[in-house]
């Protein structure tokens, strides 16, 4: 069965060590969209996620790992 | 006699110790016990960056 | 010769700037912005020319973007200073992020000198890079460099092309500046066209074996240091080694040593002052100075020994994993796993961790965190607890490690306290830290840093602790008509008139003498004084081995001389480890709250938990101990029921204030 591919899933709900393209980053923080953008965390960037550690998620952009909350991991559309 | 020595003794003591600190305290170190004194408002004041 | 430093956080900026400059740091003032500037002059055999150069270390910044305040500083610096040269840390792993911010400041106008730092890496990662090729694209030098020393650290390369591109023209192979910059999705586009130059550029210049984006050996480590189960009992057992080291085994064992040279220097000196010299003089002189610095400069071996311990423990990156543990925690908390940090280093000195809290985006997060650090015992408190663990408990490791789950209790509880009166109970913040990779801890650069501490200890006593220690000498030598108070009439000193006041303050708490509550009091000049003042008021000059007092007799001598009971022994201790800390702690906290209202409900939160744990030990001690309740203990409980009672109530109206709120945004 297809998996369709517009019902996209946060990055909260992947599997692990996959790479994944960004599709959109969804959150009413600017300053945070700003942020992220400045890490290469933008739609079209491409993301994997490496591993879920006490809570959090370990992701990997752009060559550089970063552990951001679940809150922020729903946040990042695949 | 002796009690003149001593007395200067501990003058000259409390003297270095209060100039060493206006010394400190004019180049801007904020706390003298620091190691960082001087520059402990900067960004960060570990030896690694955290931000 | 100006030059400025920049580029990304961790790309190991504070080591290249502390490799090239040796420390030698200035202070001034970044225009309108209470960071304050670091300046340092490069170290002359790193480069040829005549004229000092001056290096200005600019924060870490991942972008030049104008929506962010401490990126501005970047470029308002290079608006206003007009430096010669920027160079530009880039870490060598991490090309297609840091570059980014590098075609920005190519466009400045300045030459640029990239710094490719961490060099030694890339063979490890299995990373090719073409230097040249890099050079070329950019249109900048490239040197490699590895900040962390060593032979082929290129740090004189560095300079020789920062001193060889002064005054050149600086083109940009991206012009972004050309674009409309009037709003955010113009900006954004213009961004993603940079971030797709960079691509293009580190495509060619490099090559990986093995692909970054996928689990590494790193990644192993992080799954056992950060589990969710293991990671906490880890994390208290590394903690535990440390204290334990410091406390318990090196540190007194080296202690020993130098205190037995203390106390000879205090025999010798004694001897050198023939009888015919005035007692008085000779007490200011021998257990006002010598005694009381003596008693302090003993931990000093201890001290050293932490401070190691905790570099190494910093400079490894495991840091970073501690908070990712912690951050589940404190996120019941009100706070995010990041506010450990600053408490971690708190366990050395309060200052500089109040100053970690900088990094928290969130300010309330970060208030709290200010307030809340300085209840991890600091270095200072050290000697403070030493000196009672050994006296009334025997050296009992217990004490010392109660301490610290008492410092963590409080955090705890005043972390909720706060965010309940806040009224900020439902929100929520965002929580995103980088993870450096793990790396060997330069030993090197630990001893370093001890040996500062250390140089600075002994500063700190010879200076403020001396003074201190002198002046209470001296108030205690005489009454307020200026004649030598008798023995037995100590009480009528200009020191016992002072403090007495306080000291009825104190009675509830179990220590209501004149004698502690000065002591208590010189601890806000330097938590030291502590020790050093009980030394000179009760003429003790050894602390660390008291069976072996030359001078007063063992160890339940002391006790008595003092005066205190267990449970009045461990309120005084738990008193003065709790209050808020010293003048210069707080100085660092009012810097950093940046708002007198918190600024005085913190210090009210401090002396308030101070005087209510006191309270609690010694009512419930003196209980347990004698089945029947302390000294004072109406009055006390009057007061402690006083502050509780405010606290719930100023809790019940955050609480309402929560609850508006949460209708407000459904």
């Amino acid at each position: 069965m297809k998996r369709n591919e517009k019902a996209a899933a946060s990055l909260a709900e992947v599997q692990l060590n996959r790479e994944y393209v960004i599709h959109e980053v969804r959150t009413n923080d600017e300053e945070l969209k700003n942020f992220l953008f400045t890490l290469g965390c933008y739609e079209g960037e491409k993301v994997t996620l490496l591993s879920v550690l006490s809570g959090n998620y370990i992701i990997s952009v752009k060559d550089a790992r970063y552990c951001v909350d679940k809150e922020l991991a729903e946040a990042i559309i695949v | 006699m002796e009690n003149l020595i001593v007395t200067l003794i501990i003058v000259v003591i409390v003297a270095a110790a209060a100039g060493k600190i206006i010394v400190e305290k004019r180049k801007g170190a904020k706390c003298i016990g620091c190691p960082h004194g001087q520059a402990c408002s900067s960004t960060d004041c570990s030896s690694s960056d955290f931000s | 010769m100006k030059v400025a430093l920049t580029g990304n956080p961790n790309s190991g900026k504070t080591t290249l700037f502390n490799a090239i400059t040796g420390r030698v740091e200035r202070v001034g003032n970044w225009p309108g912005v209470t960071i304050e500037k670091k300046e340092g002059v490069v170290k002359q055999r790193l480069h040829q020319e005549k004229n000092e150069i001056i290096v200005v270390d600019l924060p870490g910044a991942y972008s030049m973007s104008p929506f962010t305040s401490e990126e501005s500083i970047t470029s308002d610096f290079v608006k206003n200073e007009k430096p010669d040269v920027i160079i530009n840390i880039v870490d060598a792993a991490n090309l297609r992020r840091s570059l980014f911010f590098t075609t920005q400041l190519l466009e400045l106008g300045i030459p640029v000198v990239v710094a490719l730092n961490k060099s030694d890496l890339l063979k490890k990662k299995g990373i090719v890079l073409n230097v040249e090729l890099l050079a070329k694209r950019l249109g900048c030098p490239v040197v490699k460099t590895i900040a962390t020393g060593g032979s082929n650290s290129g740090l004189k390369e560095l300079m020789a092309a920062v001193v060889g591109a002064k005054g050149r023209q600086q083109t940009a192979p991206f012009n972004g500046a050309g674009m409309q910059l009037t709003d955010q999705e113009a900006e954004r586009a213009v961004d993603k066209k940079r971030f797709a130059f960079v691509d293009k550029i580190v495509d060619e210049v490099e090559e990986k074996k093995i692909s970054s984006n996928g689990q590494t050996k790193q990644d192993a480590v992080d799954k056992i240091l950060a589990h969710p189960w293991l990671g906490l009992p880890i994390f208290a057992l590394v903690m535990w080694t440390v204290f334990s080291i410091s406390q318990t085994h090196l540190g007194p064992f080296l202690a020993d040593v130098f205190v037995g040279w203390i106390d000879s220097f205090y025999v010798w000196a004694e001897g050198l002052l023939a009888a015919g010299v005035s007692p008085v003089l000779r007490a200011i002189l021998l257990d006002g100075i010598i005694g009381g610095v003596g008693a302090v400069v003993g931990f000093l071996p201890l001290i050293m020994v932490l401070f190691f311990l905790l570099a190494l423990l910093e400079d490894c990156g495991y840091m970073t994993r501690v908070a990712v543990v912690m951050d589940r925690f404190f996120k019941r908390i009100g706070l995010s796993g990041k506010s450990i940090i600053p408490m971690i280093i708190g366990t050395g000195c309060a200052i500089p961790g109040v100053m970690a809290a900088r990094t928290i985006k969130n300010e309330r997060q970060r208030r709290t965190t200010v307030m809340l650090t300085p209840f991890m015992p600091c270095g200072a408190k050290l000697p403070v607890i030493a000196l009672f663990s050994g006296v009334f408990f025997n050296h009992a490791a217990w004490v010392g490690t109660l301490m610290y789950f008492v410092g963590i209790a409080i955090i705890v509880i005043g972390a909720l306290i706060v965010v309940r009166i806040t009224g900020e109970k439902n929100v929520r913040s965002v929580f995103i830290l980088e993870l450096p990779d793990y790396k060997f801890p330069s030993i090197k650069r630990a001893a370093v840093s001890m040996f500062a501490k250390a140089k600075a200890f002994i500063i700190k006593a010879g200076t403020i602790i001396l003074l201190c220690n002198a002046v209470v000498q001296i108030m205690q030598t005489f009454n307020w008509q200026f004649q030598v108070v008798a023995e037995g009439a100590e009480h009528t000193s200009i020191l016992a008139g002072i403090a007495s006041p306080f000291a009825l303050l104190l009675i509830p708490l179990g220590f209501g003498t004149w004698q502690l509550a000065a002591a208590a009091i010189t601890g806000f000049i330097a938590k030291e004084n502590v020790v050093g003042t009980l030394a000179v008021v009760y003429s003790i000059t050894n602390f660390i081995d008291v069976e072996e007092f030359a001078l007063v007799g063992g160890a339940t001598t002391v006790a008595e001389v003092m005066g205190l009971t267990s449970a009045a022994a461990l309120a005084y201790l738990m008193f003065n480890l709790f209050t808020p800390p010293c003048f210069a702690a707080i100085g660092a906290m009012n810097a950093e709250m940046e708002n007198k209202k918190w600024l005085a409900s913190a210090l009210l939160f401090q002396l308030s938990t101070g005087y209510v744990m006191a309270f609690i030990t010694y009512q419930s001690g003196t209980f347990l101990t004698t089945g029947a309740p302390g000294t004072g203990f109406l009055p006390g409980l009057i007061v402690v029921a006083a502050i509780i009672g405010t606290m719930a109530y100023l809790v019940r109206k955050g609480n309402q204030k929560a609850a508006k709120k949460l209708v407000l945004t459904v």
